[in-house]
């Protein structure tokens, strides 16, 4: 692509002269008397912050190790705000003492009129759009790629693949033990008391918040159970396993219990026992709400925060290898969306990473629904046909 | 027949709960390793997280988590041994070292980066500073307009971090004296929330870490001193402390616990430490 390559070198070419008047600026101030140089000093050093605020720092300069400092901006929005404060200073006008202050724009060069550095801002306004080369692009690979200082440059892979860890472990725990109790409430348990009580019971779990659950999961799973040595994937699950639980229970016991009687009795007319009756019979008949249940708890499960604040969810690591799941904790969306919106330390200036999360995590709860939508529709079409 | 079916049905719910919780303790012991686990404040996290960032940069394969729940939460895992570092923004209290001692833990404390608590305002607030009784005073409900400070009639909203916290602690110690705050303050859960909080509100006050501050906030001098790295080193700034990372133990010597932990006392450790906006340990001067 030479356009694009010689556009890039233009903008290195034109940043250029920005470093050398500042740069030469400098050199002025050691020749000026006493007083200008005070006069100067602190001025000067404002304005090259903004600058390496803006475009990143000096060729030849200390390289930063922190790589959020390596760079200048590179989002356009952020840039145009940059722009601007190099241009303009805030300030907070408190002339009037019974009033809240007021917020006032003056132009930095008035604090530069006379010298040598003069020139510099009209060159920043001309050429802002040529220094800062903005294009559009599309960053597809932010759904693949692992974070980079601490989410202000790379993806969020590690929270995309937890998030899918997580709702898949729940999965695993809660649809075998759901089914299976379900089979039970519906087809082997003598109706009464017992039952009864049990039914009341799974319906109080489904309305306990689940803040109640997480710290169940944190008391029961890791410090009682110690099934890993720290949080984890697993302990995570479990907990968001639990808080599923009633609901693909109720929703299988209603499809299991929908499912007309004269199937039942004609299996076990021609002699089949109960269980083989319940198993391939019962069952496939009730598959699709069966499905409609998991479908429900699935998104839930992948939408939860409180359950794995204290059980699995981190703010920094890496994705981790199937295996890892058992021992170790991961980062996951929901948890992280919460971060980046609340604790992170910059959080104003990677909203665009915090926007991008959630819509990663509506996507995701989506296309989980709608796989199971296609699935569900296309098992009912087999069960009739 | 139908007492047997539910006996196999229950075993097999056993079976499985059981199979999934046996397997990996025995995993994790061949990975502990390569794996450090962080939790605790949200003060200390931005260091925490950038050592971590920087470590697994140098040292692929290792993965360190982060977790930011405060420092309580911190000291209580550690105690559990569900993590290896707490990071803590105070030190253990003695009730949590006498627990952690009595689980068989002894905590050791490794001091990373000093901080001062800046007491910030909306940028819009003409209050140019407070003394430290003032604050004190305006936290436990005795000024409750601007005006009495020198600012505009408005009333104050005061905002505090949440109990869990070491930067309450710091707060309640070095500023309160243990007394009180007013019932009329309102607790947030991370130094994060309370900047969010006073930029969107005129009228409110808050305490945060100095990683923390930005544009968006006002910090102003406590009794005339400003926050910054020479006023705390030197003591000037009232309310200033270190921030902790506790192990149990010394990390056995060349391990990545270790070289993590003495991360700070490198260079490159030192400058992360400024660049996030906290005041490293030695200054090199």
């Amino acid at each position: 692509m030479p356009t694009s390559s010689r556009v890039r070198c233009r903008a290195i070419d034109v940043r250029q002269p920005v470093y050398d008047m500042i740069a030469a600026f400098e050199a002025e101030l050691d020749t000026m008397s006493f007083s200008d140089r005070m006069r100067y000093r602190s001025s000067v050093s404002e304005l090259e912050d903004h600058i390496r605020f803006l475009l990143g720092p000096a060729p030849g300069a200390h390289i930063p190790v922190l790589i959020r400092d390596q760079y200048g901006q590179t989002r356009w929005d952020q840039a145009q705000d940059a722009t601007q404060r190099v241009l303009m200073i805030e300030s907070w006008d408190y002339s009037d003492p019974t009033q809240m202050g007021v917020l006032v724009h003056t132009p930095r060069v008035e604090e530069f009129r006379g010298t040598s550095i003069e020139p510099l801002f009209a060159y920043i306004e001309n050429n802002a759009t040529v220094m800062l080369w903005p294009r559009l692009t599309f960053y597809w690979r932010f759904l693949f790629d692992n974070p980079i200082d601490s989410h202000f440059f790379g993806g969020i892979w590690p929270e995309l693949l937890g998030t899918f860890y997580l709702a898949l472990g729940a999965m695993l725990f809660a649809v075998p033990m759901g089914i299976i109790a379900a089979i039970y409430l519906t087809e082997y348990s003598r109706q009464g008391m017992i039952v009864s009580i049990i039914r009341t019971c799974i319906n109080t779990l489904a309305g306990v918040p689940s803040i109640v659950f997480g710290l169940f999961g944190l008391a029961f799973f890791i410090n009682t159970m110690h099934i890993s040595p720290a949080k984890s994937v697993l302990a995570g699950s479990l907990t968001l396993g639990l808080l599923v639980l009633p609901v693909i229970i109720r929703a299988s016991e209603e499809a299991i219990l929908a499912v007309p009687r004269t199937y039942k009795e004609a299996s076990l007319s021609l002699g089949s026992s109960r269980w083989w009756t319940v198993v391939t019979v019962v069952l496939p008949a009730a598959l699709p709400g069966i499905l409609t249940g998991i479908v429900i708890s699935m998104g839930r499960a992948a939408g939860e925060t409180a359950p794995i604040i204290f059980t699995a969810a981190v703010s920094v690591g890496l994705p981790l290898k199937f295996w890892q799941v058992f021992s170790q904790p991961t980062p996951a969306l929901p948890w992280n969306i919460y971060n980046l919106a609340t604790e992170h330390e910059a959080v104003d200036l990677i909203r665009h990473v915090q926007y991008g999360m959630v819509l990663a995590l509506v996507g995701l709860v989506l296309t989980l629904n709608l796989a199971a939508v296609i699935l569900r529709a296309r098992v009912a079409k087999k069960l009739k046909g | 027949m139908k007492s047997s079916s539910t006996m196999y049905l229950v075993a097999l719910a056993l079976t499985i709960g059981l199979a999934s919780s046996m397997s990996p303790a025995r995993i994790s012991a061949q990975m502990q390793e390569n794996r450090i686990v962080i939790d605790g404040s949200t003060t200390v996290g931005p260091i925490a997280k950038a050592f971590a960032e920087y470590y697994m940069r140098q040292n692929p394969g290792v993965n360190i988590t982060v977790s930011e729940s405060g420092s309580g939460n911190g000291a209580k895992s550690l105690m559990n041994s569900a993590c290896d570092i707490a990071a803590m923004s105070r030190f253990m209290k003695e009730t949590e070292f006498a627990a952690a001692t009595e689980a068989g833990l002894m905590p050791v404390a490794h001091v990373v980066a000093l901080d001062g608590l800046a007491i910030v305002l909306h940028p819009s607030n003409p209050v140019r500073g407070l003394t430290i009784d003032q604050v004190k005073r305006i936290y436990k409900g005795e000024i409750t307009s601007w005006s009495e400070v020198g600012g505009p009639d408005r009333s104050i909203t005061i905002v505090s971090r949440d109990t869990n916290s070491g930067t309450y602690e710091t707060f309640q110690g070095l500023v309160m004296n243990k007394e009180e705050i007013t019932q009329s303050a309102e607790y947030v859960g991370s130094n994060g929330a309370i900047r969010q909080r006073i930029q969107s509100t005129q009228n409110a006050i808050g305490y945060v870490g100095l990683g923390f501050v930005d544009r968006t906030v006002k910090p102003i001098p406590v009794n005339g001193v400003e926050a910054n790295s020479e006023t705390i080193i030197s003591g000037a700034y009232p309310i200033a402390r270190p921030l902790y990372l506790f192990t149990n133990g010394y990390p056995k010597l060349g391990s990545h616990l270790h070289r993590f932990i003495t991360l700070y006392l490198t260079e490159r450790g030192q400058e992360i430490v400024a660049s996030i906006g906290f005041v490293p340990v030695t200054a090199y001067r």
